[in-house]
């Protein structure tokens, strides 16, 4: 910390030795909050993850090509993050944030990728506005999403926080915080697009996004309501959807049954969370409707954890459910001359295992988080996850042999710090 | 003889438990953490839920209107660690994750920190616009406790 502090202090006499660290004015309105001119700090968590289910991965997300179960006993790729940023104060309205991020993606290397890059421009201390690569503020936890140190779990609960992957957004927002006695309100419009490589192949991407999202704050009480419209487009199931077009009419009226294109994704999430400082509780609940093949999924989870000095042991519960048909009757190939009926066939399978294979599980969790020294704890979690049937759960990288329906369970183990 | 050897040994312990709560209680109470501004300002008194909200970076302005404008003693001070814990019940590890919520997104930086109390009491006293907490012990003319 001491070097950080020596680093900002020699900065700010090279870049900025007439500035003072604030004014001693009496009148009132010219106080400025603390800013010097560049801030750099770092976050990062090593993590090791075992699973119970060795012919399947699990990943945490979409975006890793394996994790652990299948390809490793005990993986460090699936929570392992290190994270540095640096925010410059160009003037006392004017801030850039630049935040780099390595983690294992869907090349399976830890090429570092820009999280955030963006210029934010205070007008007054209540509203803001800020340009380039933004937080996607689809969740109560969006902004700590890659914080291990900042959350009271291994990981944020999965089953609610794979309704939307992704955490950022290119494009601009704009927020205002108003003030009512103590009830602080923080609405936040944001507007962009967010692209991502699938480990599958391809890309996918979100194009006319906008989040809606508003914060109550009441002392120990928060509350994060938003809602999200997106245009998805998932160049692999684009693809595959659209071989159904060979089929006429009827492999057509599939096709747009289940292609994306030019129908919104929509996604909605309440969310409240209590910390007076010796316990917490947290509960967070969302739906994303996606009128595809990918389908319309709820989720929701409930936590608590309480805090015994250094310790703070915590359970959760968490649940996703699929809401659209797992079944399609697909192409009718009494109608298809016989050479085509190979490939309809393998189609209809294909489109089948798609819808059977959306996500329904509820997991278990319990944990301990330990402080046990400075900026940095060590936290150990069991999640025991039980899987609908015929699904797959969030487990990807599916292997012969592989029983749908099974529960599994994870013991995880991190190290979180910042710096 | 026995007995007695023993009523004498519960006797000086319950002089010296005695002695030491008393010198817990003086000690707490010469140690306890008060929110401080300045003598110039006119801000006269403060809620804890207000000093938490003004120390969190969730307002801006004190409740009459002012700007105000918080700062943090050292990170590894008690007087820090008390202040924090009477005003927002958190500890130092909450209050690290709390800001580094904050600061990884770029939305914010946390409160200046002045290691020295005398600079911190001097800054204080001479910007009505400031607030910082310390040991009732070392408030003197120049700032005025508002908690």
């Amino acid at each position: 910390m001491s070097n950080k502090r020596i680093a900002i202090v020699l900065l700010m006499v090279m870049c900025n030795p007439a500035r003072a660290p604030a004014n001693s004015d009496t009148g009132g309105d010219v106080a400025a909050p603390y800013s010097p001119p560049f801030v750099f700090s770092a976050f990062g968590t090593a993590g090791a993850v075992h699973s119970s289910e060795d012919r399947a991965d699990f990943t945490g997300s979409i975006f890793k090509p394996n994790g652990a179960g299948y390809t490793h006993s005990w993986s460090t790729d699936v929570d392992t993050i290190l994270g540095a940023q640096v925010v410059a104060h160009l003037t006392s309205k004017l801030s850039a944030t630049f935040q780099l991020i390595s983690l294992q993606r869907y090349d399976n290397t830890y090429t570092p990728k820009v999280e955030w890059a963006n210029l934010k421009y205070q007008l007054t201390p209540d509203v803001s506005f800020r340009v380039g690569r933004i937080v996607l503020p689809s969740f109560l936890f969006s902004d700590s999403r890659n914080v291990g140190y900042s959350n009271p779990w291994v990981r944020l609960p999965g089953e609610t926080y794979s309704l939307v992957p992704v955490s950022n957004n290119d494009g601009l927002d704009a927020s205002y915080r108003l003030q009512l006695g103590d009830l602080t309100q923080t609405l936040v419009a944001t507007y962009g697009r967010t692209a991502d490589n699938q480990p599958q192949g391809g890309g996918s991407e979100a194009r006319n996004q906008w989040v809606i999202s508003d914060t109550l704050e009441y002392g120990a009480a928060s509350v994060h309501a938003a809602y999200q419209e997106a245009h998805l487009t998932i160049d692999s199931l684009n693809t595959f959807i659209d071989t159904f077009r060979l089929f006429g009419s009827q492999g057509a009226a599939i096709a747009n049954e289940f292609d994306q294109a030019n129908k919104p994704l929509r996604f909605a999430s309440l969310g409240a969370m209590y910390n007076p400082g010796e316990w917490f509780l947290a509960g967070e609940w969302g739906k994303t409707e996606l009128h595809s093949v990918l389908g319309t999924s709820s989720s929701w989870y409930v936590s608590g954890g309480y805090r015994f000095g250094s310790l703070t042991p915590f359970v959760n519960y968490a649940v996703l459910t699929a809401e659209s048909p797992k079944s399609n009757p697909g192409v009718n190939i009494a109608l298809l001359p016989p050479d085509l009926v190979p490939i309809a066939l393998g189609l209809n399978v294909g489109l089948d295992s798609i819808l059977g294979s959306a996500p329904t599980q509820n997991t278990v969790s319990l944990g301990v988080r330990w402080d046990f020294t400075r900026d940095v704890d060590l936290k150990v979690q069991y999640d025991h996850t039980r899987v609908g049937a015929g699904s797959s759960g969030t487990l990807t990288n599916l292997q012969p042999g592989f029983r749908p329906g099974e529960s599994f369970s994870l013991l995880s183990a991190t190290i979180d710090f910042v710096w | 003889m026995v007995s007695a050897r023993i009523a004498m040994r519960v006797v000086r312990f319950r002089a010296i438990a005695a002695a030491l709560a008393l010198a817990f209680v003086s000690q707490t109470a010469i140690a306890d953490v008060v929110a401080v501004v300045s003598a110039k300002s006119p801000i006269t008194t403060l809620s804890n839920a207000q000093l938490a909200e003004i120390f969190l970076g969730k307002v801006g302005r004190a409740p009459n209107g002012m700007r105000i404008v918080p700062i943090d003693q050292a990170e590894d001070s008690t007087d820090r660690e008390k202040f924090y814990a009477k005003v927002a019940g958190r500890s130092p590890a909450q209050m690290k994750s709390y800001w580094a919520k904050i600061i990884f997104t770029g939305r914010g930086q946390p409160p200046q920190e002045l290691s020295s109390v005398t600079d911190l009491t001097k800054r204080i006293a001479a910007d009505p616009n400031t607030i910082g907490y310390i040991e009732e012990g070392q408030v003197n003319d120049s700032i005025r406790v508002v908690r």
